[in-house]
């Protein structure tokens, strides 16, 4: 089960398994972000290309304005994912 | 190694078929974490599997989408490794080992969107076999594991 939410302070919370499945789901809620903004992966437990897909195409229309992603609690076995992906030399993770 | 006195436990293969759309990859997942379970096999491994099958396919489902038929997927062990193989029937052959691993090293102006899930695939296991043949293509991912502690 994935969800995704914007909590009070304006951080996206993100949980279960981010699939291709989800990325239409996901990509409604990341494309209503306009300015720096934090993405909290503690309860995500997976994700795939569609899921890295939509989170590169946030990043890349964020930082056209100055703005940007930043990634935080990213679990290891993520981290590993963003590592093949090279993603760890296009987002701040925290 | 051995897990029994008698020698390696023979595992018999377990095939599940599923409909060609995204909503079955849930399914997939769970047909793999109870082969898994059975098994004792590592999450490391496991979550291998979770991904690499699912870029197989949601690939095959995005650039087949009007086949009929639907999606077998085969688990099975043999020596200590974990196979799955994935056969698709009546389809174009598109042989993604040879398929050429995307330039990762730009900015992220440089990079696109997408082009990542065959890559993220092929590098999350051992070893990746592609074979066609009438019209079938056969995928078979394989990876070494560990037994989780029982």
């Amino acid at each position: 089960m994935f969800d995704i939410r914007i909590d009070e302070s304006g951080e996206v919370v993100l949980s279960g398994r981010f699939d291709a499945a989800q990325a239409e789901k996901a990509k409604a809620v990341f494309d209503q972000l306009a300015v720096t903004t934090s993405v909290d992966f503690k309860d995500l437990v997976y994700v795939s290309s569609a899921g890295l897909g939509v989170l590169m195409a946030t990043q890349k229309r964020l930082s056209d304005r100055g703005h940007k992603l930043r990634l935080k609690n990213v679990s290891g076995h993520i981290r590993e994912v963003f590592k093949i992906a090279r993603f760890d030399l296009i987002f701040e993770i925290e | 190694m051995h897990d029994s006195k008698e020698g390696p436990r023979l595992v018999p293969a377990v095939e599940q078929k599923f409909k060609r759309h995204l909503d079955s990859l849930a399914k997939i997942f769970e047909f793999i974490d109870l082969f898994a379970a059975q098994e004792n096999i590592d999450d490391d491994t496991k979550r291998a599997f979770d991904l690499a099958v699912d870029e197989l396919f949601t690939n095959t489902v995005r650039y087949h989408p009007s086949n009929p038929n639907d999606v077998s997927i085969e688990l099975r062990i043999e020596n200590q490794t974990m196979f799955l193989r994935l056969t698709d029937f009546d389809v174009d052959p598109f042989d993604l080992t040879k398929k050429p691993d995307p330039d990762l090293t730009g900015s992220l102006k440089d990079r696109t969107p997408g082009g990542l899930g065959i890559y993220l695939g092929k590098k999350v296991v051992d070893d990746v076999q592609y074979h066609y043949l009438d019209r079938t293509s056969t995928i078979t991912l394989k990876k070494k594991f560990q037994k989780k502690n029982v």
